[in-house]
């Protein structure tokens, strides 16, 4: 037998029963009745803003002329932030790298290597910050996202020679584990990009690049740890394990710095931290400032030496270097200046609007009684 | 209703997507490092949904609703382990509150400003009485003494059958403030109606029912 009750919002509690007798239905009713308590009664405290035009109006007025300042503010700061980007894919015959991106495999043994020069209009001050962008490249791809195993990336022993099915069909390799599994990791960005400023009387400086503190602390400290301990052996950690496909050199060979290998390797810990949209840029390198009084990168004529690994012309993607400066609200970005700015004149004619309407019908049913 | 609801909900799913989306295209943190990532995204867009939702819930009342919270907490909840990692990581940008703050105000203004525009041009029984109301609290500060608005008396013989269907009268009826007509001219003034007894009422007084055809003449409008 199947009764049910519910309660509507007047509050009345019917119960409709099938294959039941009267008498029973009666009975159920008293059992089937919810509790007088104030959460199944519906007698919860509740708030409800009761709208008159002399909350809303100001309201409005308010965040109009809270939010069209704070708009200008992030998109003054956005427009000084100084962004440079250069595509090096070599997509056109012209370009430098055109002959690389046609002969790239990723069996090449020998790396390819191009130069591109360009110019920087502005001096740039302060830290400036090198990205390398690919666009057309969906990280955020669900079966690549969770192709992965973290406590393997964790320094977990028996993750190290199991890795999780997660990382099929990049888990093994000739009867090996591979370390780090996965697709994520087998993808891994592997272009070399130095940076050279080429002096007015003809001579080259190399302009020095800062590869560790580019990730997050967090992911450095706590997320990836190597197996072994702290200042084990890399390699005797990592014997049994196969490096992953389309790597070069194995994961305890990718710098000489022994706290910058293998899994804690900065661009390693970039490179899995996986991009939300399909065109995404990462840091790479970190051009510190020299001191206050010098720009960091002053003004004039640039060598950009790519070593070209990465083969991005099967899925139509492109490849960018980008050198950007930070302000406090990350780097330039002008949506949300402009976005806080509409909203704000939005919200402050609205304003105007309402209080017009509020003028010529909101009175007229002042006094006026109720019936009906 | 179910049209606007649906309205509703595809606007602010567009919104609640598309402003992070935008915001945080080619971003980075203050210090350089990445912060477009596929966790702080999704951190960022949960954290707008909840606080959206919770203040549609609040503006409207609707207690069932707490069902859809509790499922939203739930699928936030996908990647519980490392989301301290990445709270920890995003939410000490100033560019991230910045983004939280305008996707919620987006969601709530067009919804307050529409009902703001209903009580205006065409306000429902509910919206009338509170603004009487409030009228009734103002002038008792100007002038203590009982007035006598005679047009409305004839709501003394409204059965407050009608007015219960709407929330909160049942309470307003049945806590007895008609009756304390020391403090402020309540809306029933007549002490000895039938309703005031809490009597059904049996009779109907002729000498105000043109003034109520004319009334509702008024209203229909």
């Amino acid at each position: 037998m199947m009764a049910s009750s519910y309660k509507d919002e007047d509050g009345h509690i019917s119960v409709s029963g099938s294959g039941a007798p009267a008498g029973a239905v009666g009975d159920s009713l008293r059992s089937k009745k919810p509790e007088n308590t104030a959460f199944k009664q519906q007698r919860l405290p509740a708030w409800q803003p009761i709208l008159t035009a002399g909350t809303v109006l100001p309201a409005f007025f308010i965040i109009g002329l809270i939010f069209i300042p704070i708009g200008i503010g992030l998109y003054v700061t956005s427009n000084n932030i100084k962004e440079f980007e250069i595509d090096y894919t070599g997509v056109d015959v012209s370009s430098p790298c055109f002959d690389c991106s046609q002969k790239l495999s990723w069996n090449s043994t020998r790396p390819c290597t191009c130069s591109i020069t360009f110019q920087l209009d502005q001096p740039y001050e302060s830290n400036v910050f090198m990205y390398y962008g690919l666009s057309n490249f969906y990280q955020n791809h669900r079966r690549y996202v969770k192709s992965r195993d973290d406590s393997q990336l964790n320094g977990n022993e028996e993750s190290l020679r199991k890795p999780s099915k997660e990382c099929e069909p990049y888990g093994k390799h000739s009867n090996k584990p591979i370390a780090p599994c996965g697709a994520i990791a087998n993808s891994m960005f592997n272009d070399t990009l130095e940076l050279f400023y080429n002096e007015p009387n003809g001579t080259r400086v190399q302009i020095p690049l800062t590869a560790t503190g580019i990730a997050w602390w967090t992911d450095k400290h706590v997320k990836f740890r190597n197996p072994g301990g702290e200042n084990g052996n890399l390699t005797a950690a990592f014997q049994g394990t196969a490096k992953p496909v389309n790597w070069r050199r194995p994961v305890y060979e990718l710098d000489a710095d022994p706290d910058n290998n293998g899994f804690i390797n900065e661009d390693f810990i970039v490179w899995m931290r996986t991009a939300a949209l399909p065109t995404f840029r990462k840091l790479y390198r970190i051009i510190q400032r020299r001191n206050n009084l010098l720009p960091t990168l002053p003004r004039g004529n640039y060598t950009l030496e790519v070593v070209y690994n990465y083969p991005v012309r099967s899925f139509e993607g492109r490849k960018r270097m980008i050198l950007s400066t930070i302000s406090w609200m990350g780097g330039k970005n002008p949506f949300l200046g402009i976005a806080y700015i509409t909203v704000g004149s939005v919200c402050f004619l609205l304003g105007v609007v309402l209080l017009i309407i509020h003028h010529k019908y909101g009175n007229r049913t002042n006094g006026a009684d109720i019936s009906h | 209703a179910f049209v606007r609801s649906v309205m509703i909900s595809c606007y602010t799913s567009l919104v609640l997507f598309f402003i992070p989306w935008a915001a945080m295209h080619d971003t980075v943190r203050d210090d350089g490092k990445d912060i477009a990532d596929y966790q702080s995204f999704a951190l960022l867009t949960q954290t707008c949904l909840l606080i959206v939702v919770s203040a549609q819930v609040r503006s409207r009342r609707h207690h069932r609703l707490w069902n859809g919270n509790m499922a939203q907490i739930q699928f936030s909840g996908r990647v519980p382990p490392l989301i301290i990692c990445t709270a920890r990581n995003s939410l000490n940008q100033p560019n991230v509150w910045l983004t939280m703050f305008l996707t919620c105000l987006l969601c709530v203004i067009p919804l307050v400003a529409f009902r703001f525009l209903l009580i205006q041009l065409r306000p429902t029984i509910t919206d009338k009485v509170r603004r009487n109301l409030q009228i009734n609290r103002k002038e008792d500060f100007l002038s203590p003494a009982p007035r006598r608005p005679p047009a409305r008396r004839i709501s003394t013989r409204r059965s407050s059958y009608a007015f219960s269907h709407s929330k909160g009268y049942g309470d307003l009826v049945t806590s007895r403030k008609f009756l304390r007509l020391k403090r402020r001219p309540s809306l029933f003034t007549r002490k000895n109606s039938a309703l005031v007894e809490n009597q059904p009422q049996l009779y109907r007084t002729i000498t105000e029912e043109a003034e109520e055809t004319q009334n509702v003449d008024a209203l229909r409008d």
